[in-house]
């Protein structure tokens, strides 16, 4: 453990250093396209009820980690693999899991100021407010392990032009085509069967409904959908890193 | 022995044999040289060493212990400077060499000792704070370097650490070679500079097309080399080449190539070549001479030949040198 810890922080340490160039540059479109994701949406959408709103507000967070997870981490695995730094990582002394976790520490923390974001701005365009729940905060490193969990499943696994393309889709599904900024009735009924069998209704739920706890109280089935994602992912990552050819 | 290899062999998926039979042993404070033709299997050799690539067969030994069966164990022990450039986007040298140190399990003063001695000893204090994407070639494969041997573990293994280094370098760089196996690390050293790797190492292992072509010490692969020198003259033009080759007293066949003429001769009869040589340039026969010990690369490409069996030398005389 104490070798995992050390591990975990020196590479901390190698990954800040070597994205601090563009780690400001990241937290500002980050913060940018979550509250942009708010204002932007309550154009399309001309009137809005408090359900509109709860979704919009609660589902630009969201976004925020699926486009660090599933978009940003498979593009930079793809790009780390053309760079060669794969065969340096793979014959340091260290964990497998304390270099993803190190990596994944800083996406997940380049996506927080833009969750904070758009909460702030939905409040102030919608005069919303929210019952939140202190299950909001393992609300937000599940879906940011599912997140990261599958985006690294689709880096390591893919080739890297591949793996542009499906971070593509994923990001014109998230934001369009799966109801995390709109209820799911709003989809036809096949659509919607296809999403119970997608992480990304699950992924908006877990984020809105710790948000703004409903009557109901907090369910516990987005939970543990999203830590079967995660782990999926996270072991077919680990299945293809300690793979040896 | 820290490193002992037995029977060695790797075949890829639908590939060749990289690596056929190999068996060789370092010891702690040895500097062993592996020298091969491209694809020779070098690389893979070095893979499988610290538990990135499995052996289809044979056994590898790190102080005893099994690097197929516990791969975190080898990557513990062996400090590795693969082939490909480092990645230093965004990083200077200083932080990649001290930081890699720290990751190795060096303590932060022990990296930074060790980090300050290698920049001084490389002389690349003048980039150590240049961020990777603004460093030349050399330097990035010089601060590769860096990174393996600042906490080089109990084996610490080179893959063709020269590669786009300046000649004054090279010899700062086998310095610290030697330096490692002093300081009783066993260190296995990938190279294609023949000539200078004769300065660092000890012992030399010879790869072909995955096999194991010759292993000794650099004396023992001269073997009858060792008393002979090898006399390299520059013609006047081409005729005059192919005469005078067959006028010296050379104990195998001159080879010429144009207006070069290179034979070996024995050290016993060195200063009477010297003088006709000395002779033939007076006479305007000869341009130039040189007399030098038969080198390591002659060696080598002895017993690897060249890649395809022949090159653009004409043989003079009965059997061909470069065989
Ligand atoms: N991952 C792989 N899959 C299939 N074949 C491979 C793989 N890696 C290497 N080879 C093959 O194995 C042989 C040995 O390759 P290797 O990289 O070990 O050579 P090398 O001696 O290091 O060459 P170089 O001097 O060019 O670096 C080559 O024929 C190569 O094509
Ligand atoms: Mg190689």
């Amino acid at each position: 453990m104490r070798h995992w810890l050390r591990s975990y922080s020196l590479l901390l340490k190698w990954t800040i250093l070597r994205l601090r160039t563009t780690l400001p540059f990241m937290f500002i479109v980050q913060t940018l396209m979550a509250a942009g994701i708010v204002l932007g949406f309550a154009f399309l959408i001309p009137t809005h009820d408090r359900v509109t709103a709860l979704y919009l507000s609660t589902g630009a967070p969201t976004v925020a980690l699926i486009t660090v997870g599933m978009v940003l981490i498979p593009q930079m695995v793809a790009q780390q693999k053309l760079r060669g730094l794969f065969d340096y990582q793979r014959a340091m002394p260290v964990p497998r899991l304390a270099m993803l976790a190190a990596d994944a520490t800083v996406w997940v923390a380049v996506a927080l100021p833009g969750m904070v974001a758009a909460l702030v701005v939905a409040t102030l365009r919608f005069d919303i407010s929210f019952a939140v729940s202190p299950l909001v905060v393992p609300a937000v490193l599940l879906v940011a392990l599912g997140a990261v969990g599958i985006g690294y499943g689709i880096g390591y696994a893919a080739k890297p032009e591949l793996a542009g393309i499906i971070s593509n889709m994923i990001i014109i599904m998230a934001l369009m085509f799966a109801p995390v900024n709109y209820p799911a009735e709003r989809l036809p009924d096949w659509f919607a069967a296809v999403h119970q069998w997608l992480p990304f209704q699950y992924m908006a739920q877990a984020m809105r409904e710790t948000i703004d706890v409903p009557a109901t109280g907090v369910p516990a089935l987005p939970f543990l959908v999203l830590a079967a994602w995660g782990l999926a992912g996270l072991a077919v990552t680990a299945r293809i890193m300690t793979r040896r050819a | 022995m820290l490193l002992e290899i037995d029977g060695l062999t790797k075949m890829y998926k639908k590939g060749a044999r990289a690596n056929d039979d190999i068996s060789l042993e370092v010891d702690a404070g040895q500097v062993l040289g592996l020298l091969g033709h491209n694809g020779a299997g070098k690389t893979t050799l070095l893979n499988q060493v610290v538990g990135l690539v499995k052996p289809t067969s044979g056994t590898i030994r790190i102080d005893g212990r099994d690097p197929v069966a516990d791969p975190a164990m080898a990557r513990r022990v062996c400090a590795l400077q693969p082939q490909a450039q480092a990645p230093l986007t965004g990083i200077t040298p200083r932080q990649a060499i001290e930081t890699m140190a720290r990751i190795r399990g060096a303590s932060r003063q022990r990296a930074r000792q060790r980090t300050d001695e290698l920049i001084e000893a490389l002389e690349l204090a003048p980039w150590a704070s240049t961020v990777g994407e603004k460093l030349s070639g050399g330097v990035q494969r010089l601060t590769a370097f860096c990174m393996a041997a600042a906490e080089p573990g109990r084996v610490v293994m080179f893959d063709e650490p020269t590669n786009d280094v300046d000649p004054v370098r090279r010899r700062l760089l086998w310095e610290q070679v030697r330096a490692l196996g002093a300081a009783g690390v066993a260190v296995v050293l990938v190279t294609h500079n023949v000539i200078e790797a004769e300065r660092a190492v000890q012992r030399l292992v010879i790869l072909d097309q995955g096999r194991v072509v010759a292993h000794g010490t650099p004396a023992e692969l001269r073997g009858q080399d060792a008393d002979r020198l090898r006399l390299e003259v520059v013609a006047a033009d081409e005729p005059t080449a192919h005469r005078l080759a067959g006028d010296v007293d050379a104990v195998e066949p001159a080879v010429v190539a144009g207006r070069r003429v290179a034979v070996p001769i024995a050290t016993g009869t060195a200063t009477a070549t010297l003088a006709w040589a000395q002779e033939q340039r007076d006479a305007g026969r000869v341009d130039e001479f040189s007399v030098t010990p038969v080198s390591l690369e002659d060696v080598y490409i002895r017993l690897v030949g060249t890649e395809n069996g022949a090159d653009a030398t004409e043989e003079v005389g009965h059997a061909a040198l470069a065989a």
